[in-house]
């Protein structure tokens, strides 16, 4: 067994290497494995892979948690585009590595030390995994932020929400291993998908019969928050977004179909809009639901889709807040509310309206104060006084 | 375009860039974002003569002797961090200067204090060495340290030697233990720490 200190490297044999990471008590401590492309950042969500998330790439990169947590890294199944992987490790509970023992790696015939006595880090790089000349080989790389978590995400441009801006927060405990956060469920195969943009507003649906099915409107938001308390770090103060609609029918009746007011519409009755239950947690990952009866399309004559922030700072960027209108038969329709940093509360996502029997879905994302100014700039005329859930 | 060497490579800095004189000897590197003490890298020159040593201990150019007592060679200092092209270090070397008896200039980065702070080279990403027409301000070669290197706290960049009439550089890349003080020893510079 050849041993590495920190800094040094050694190749890698063989299609795939368990990393075993033998962790010091004293402390809580999570591993989180970090798929890393050029530029030295990660993508997205699908680039963890830490207890929330303990399978990445098609099980490429899995993790089995115990009292030393084992990576295993299938490197032929690792995306191309993945330069390293890193394996870093967090302290909770107001810690630094120096106030516990060594951490130590074996990967394969390699021994990695890494000596923290004495030191200040929160948060450890422990080792990479990367691709030299087509080969893959590891180091061991022992070097860490004081900042903790915050640095660390920062340095590979993993986006948490940090509401106080402060450069150490103390990450609090990880939420309890009985009920881990659940990650999102995997996109399912989609053949075809339009996403609505500034430029490319609208689309057009058509049925030869005018009967459009169940048409499901998903609003789905929260991924940051919810990944900062994946990392262990604490949850920001609530953050409750609401879907809601409003709905004309051909005859000009009126309505909203939104929680705030248990105004939970109808699918079968006027206005054929309904809201199903609602997220107040952001726990269910799926988000919210709107459900709007297709088979009645002849008699609705337009419905806008909106979403509001009942509690929470009012930040769209960071809400990352996605409208998908999923129509049977046609291809799902994608807009995106992330672009603008608005500090209003309230944002006009889309409008369905019946064009000839067919629907026109247009893109809005406008941000109004409230429900009132909203309705004054689309001309819909309800009466409104403030409301409770 | 300036050309680009990998580790052994050569080139005539004299065929590539006819009527070069001055040049400007460019170092760059991205230390460690990670917490812990300063990575603190530092070029040095060594004025090689035929034998592989230096002639004296005035031919071993670094921070704290700046200049060659011919003034054929001069580190800039550490004041050029990160402006425009990248350099963190330079040395500007007049080429029709340089005494005869000189055969190369062996470019080298070290890491102050390594050891006692556990830094070593596995830890140094980006590193390159340039050499620019010091009058024009054209880059005629560029070499890109790979980022393969582990627990050593002595490079040697490269180097510019006198061959034939002609200058050339090799990208080298070679990286030692012991830091500075191996440095000197290797090139015959009797240094105390």
């Amino acid at each position: 067994m050849t041993d590495l200190p920190i800094g040094a490297n050694a190749p890698l044999d063989g299609p795939s290497v368990s990393v075993l990471v033998d962790l010091p008590g004293g402390a809580e401590i999570a591993v989180t494995a970090l798929q890393i492309y050029p530029g030295g950042k990660v993508r997205g969500d699908g680039d963890m892979c830490f207890y929330g998330q303990p399978r990445i790439s098609g099980g490429a990169v899995t993790l089995t948690q115990g009292a030393s947590p084992r990576f295993d890294i299938d490197l032929a199944r690792v995306p191309g585009d993945v330069e390293k992987i890193v394996l870093t490790a967090t302290v909770e509970g107001g810690k630094t590595f120096g106030q516990l023992g060594d951490v130590s790696i074996d990967a394969g015939p390699h021994s990695l030390t890494i000596p923290v006595h004495g030191r200040s880090e929160v948060a450890l790089i422990l080792a990479e995994i990367y691709k030299r000349n087509g080969a893959w080989k590891i180091r061991n790389v022992g070097q860490g932020f004081n900042g903790g978590l915050a640095q660390l995400a920062t340095h590979f441009g993993v986006e948490i929400a940090d509401d106080d801006g402060s450069a150490a927060p103390p990450p609090s405990a990880p939420p309890s291993p009985s009920a881990p956060p659940t990650p999102a469920p995997p996109p399912s195969v989609k053949l075809s998908k339009v996403n609505l943009t500034k430029t490319e507003k609208t689309v057009s649906l058509k049925k030869a019969d005018g009967k459009f099915g169940k048409i499901r409107v998903n609003l789905n938001w929260n991924q940051r928050v919810q990944k900062k308390s994946l990392f262990g770090m604490s949850r920001s103060a609530g953050l409750d977004l609401d879907l809601g609609a409003f709905v004309e029918l051909s005859d000009g009746n009126r309505d909203v179909v939104q929680a705030l007011g248990n105004s939970f519409g109808s699918f079968w009755a006027e206005p054929y809009v309904s809201l199903l239950g609602d997220d107040r947690t952001g726990a269910i990952t799926d988000g919210e639901w709107l459900e709007i009866n297709g088979d009645a399309w002849a008699t609705i004559r337009r419905v806008l889709i909106y979403a509001f922030i009942y509690e929470g700072a009012p930040n769209w960027r960071e809400t990352d807040g996605v409208v998908r209108v999923y129509v049977p038969d046609q291809p799902e329709i994608e807009v995106a509310m992330n672009e603008y940093g608005s500090n209003k509360g309230m944002c006009a996502v889309a409008e369905l309206s019946n064009e000839g029997g067919q629907i026109k879905v247009e893109r809005k994302v406008d941000f109004f104060g409230g429900h009132k100014d909203m309705d004054r700039a689309y001309g819909w005329g309800f009466s409104w006084k403030a409301g409770r859930k | 375009m300036a050309l680009s060497l990998s580790k052994g490579g050569n080139i005539s800095l004299s065929k590539t860039d006819p009527g070069l004189e001055k040049i400007l000897i460019g170092l760059g590197w991205s230390e460690r974002a990670t917490s812990g003490a300063d990575c603190d890298l530092d070029a040095s020159v060594f004025m090689v003569g035929e034998t592989g040593k230096v002639r004296s201990d005035r031919d071993f150019i670094f921070y704290r002797q700046l200049t060659s007592p011919d003034g054929s060679v001069v580190h800039t200092g550490d004041n050029r961090t990160g402006e425009g092209d990248g350099d963190d270090e330079a040395i500007e070397v007049d080429l029709d200067k340089a005494p005869a008896d000189v055969q190369k200039l062996v470019v080298t980065v070290t890491i102050h204090e390594a050891e006692k702070n556990g830094l070593n080279f596995g830890m140094v990403s980006d590193a390159f060495i340039r050499v620019v027409n010091n009058e024009t301000g054209t880059e005629v070669v560029r070499y890109a340290l790979p980022e393969d290197y582990g627990v050593e706290t002595a490079m040697e960049f490269g180097e510019v030697h006198h061959h034939s009439g002609e200058w050339k550089f090799r990208a080298i890349g070679q990286g030692y233990s012991g830091g500075l003080m191996a440095m000197c020893q290797r090139y015959g510079i009797n240094a105390t720490a």
